[in-house]
């Protein structure tokens, strides 16, 4: 937990990152990772609800943020509501609306 | 999706067979059998698609579809329940979904049906992208957020 972090911004995620014990490894899907050009990024992080994660995002990728005010969040596979905590070192997902049928 | 049969509830990346899954719902305690298939359409809102392409968030899309598929079979009090999804490219005409349920009266089985594929069109994490003839694309995104199933009540009659 004492590791030095980079700057608040985003930057893509190394396909096999070495494990790390802060920041927030968050995945993308459908239209959210073409906007990014990302399908993983990482974020510094030092805990905080999924919607302050929502909003970060939002700081770090501003063309994210028209489909993140109507994404939930998910960590491993199952969704959480906008008060979950997301501790550091999580590895959660940015689910916008579905589409799916 | 070890509970029940390891078909229940499947996301594939080849062609869905219909006929497989009203076969796995038959059952002799049922007298209604409902089969629904969603096909890819040629044209959307006047514009015409040439292929749909479906990206998904897979273990929290299988975790959906079950945690659906269960709700139904108590909700409707259904004898079998199947429901398949394809992913990746799939050609117009093709199946995406495939629903097949199966309950003591038609009734039910017909509401399980039309039920699960709203819940699935709220809150299974599978998006689609429309291919058109020119190249263009579009992921589509409406405009409410995913129905997240409250910790509290999940499972819940609501």
């Amino acid at each position: 937990m004492n590791h030095p972090r980079p700057p608040t911004a985003a930057s893509p995620a190394a396909p096999a990152a070495v494990p790390r014990h802060d920041g927030v490894r968050i995945g993308l899907f459908a239209g959210m990772a073409e906007a990014a050009g990302l399908r993983t990024l990482e974020l510094a992080w030092d805990g905080g609800s999924a919607a302050a994660l929502r909003r970060r995002l939002a700081e770090a990728l501003p063309s994210l943020a028209p489909l993140l005010a109507r994404s939930a969040v998910a960590i491993g596979d199952a969704y959480v509501t906008d008060d979950t905590p997301i501790p550091a070192g999580s590895d959660v997902a940015i689910i916008p609306p579905v589409s799916g049928g | 999706m070890e509970r029940g049969p390891a078909v229940d509830c499947l996301l594939l990346r080849e062609p869905l067979d219909p006929a497989r899954l009203l076969a796995a719902v038959s059952d002799a305690a049922a007298g209604g059998h409902v089969l629904f298939v969603g096909t890819t359409r040629g044209i959307t809102d006047g514009v015409a698609t040439s292929r749909l392409i479906y990206d998904a968030h897979e273990p929290l899309a299988r975790g959906q579809l079950e945690r659906l598929r269960a709700e139904a079979v108590g909700r409707f009090g259904l004898s079998r329940c199947v429901v398949h999804h394809r992913l990746g490219t799939v050609a117009v005409g093709e199946a995406s979904v495939v629903i097949a349920a199966s309950a003591p009266h038609r009734r039910e089985a017909f509401a399980a049906a039309e039920w699960l594929m709203e819940r699935i069109k709220e809150a299974v994490p599978i998006w689609k992208c429309e291919e058109h003839p020119d190249g263009s694309h579009r992921w589509v995104h409406p405009d409410a957020p995913p129905a997240v199933p409250h910790a509290a009540g999940r499972g819940a009659v609501s």
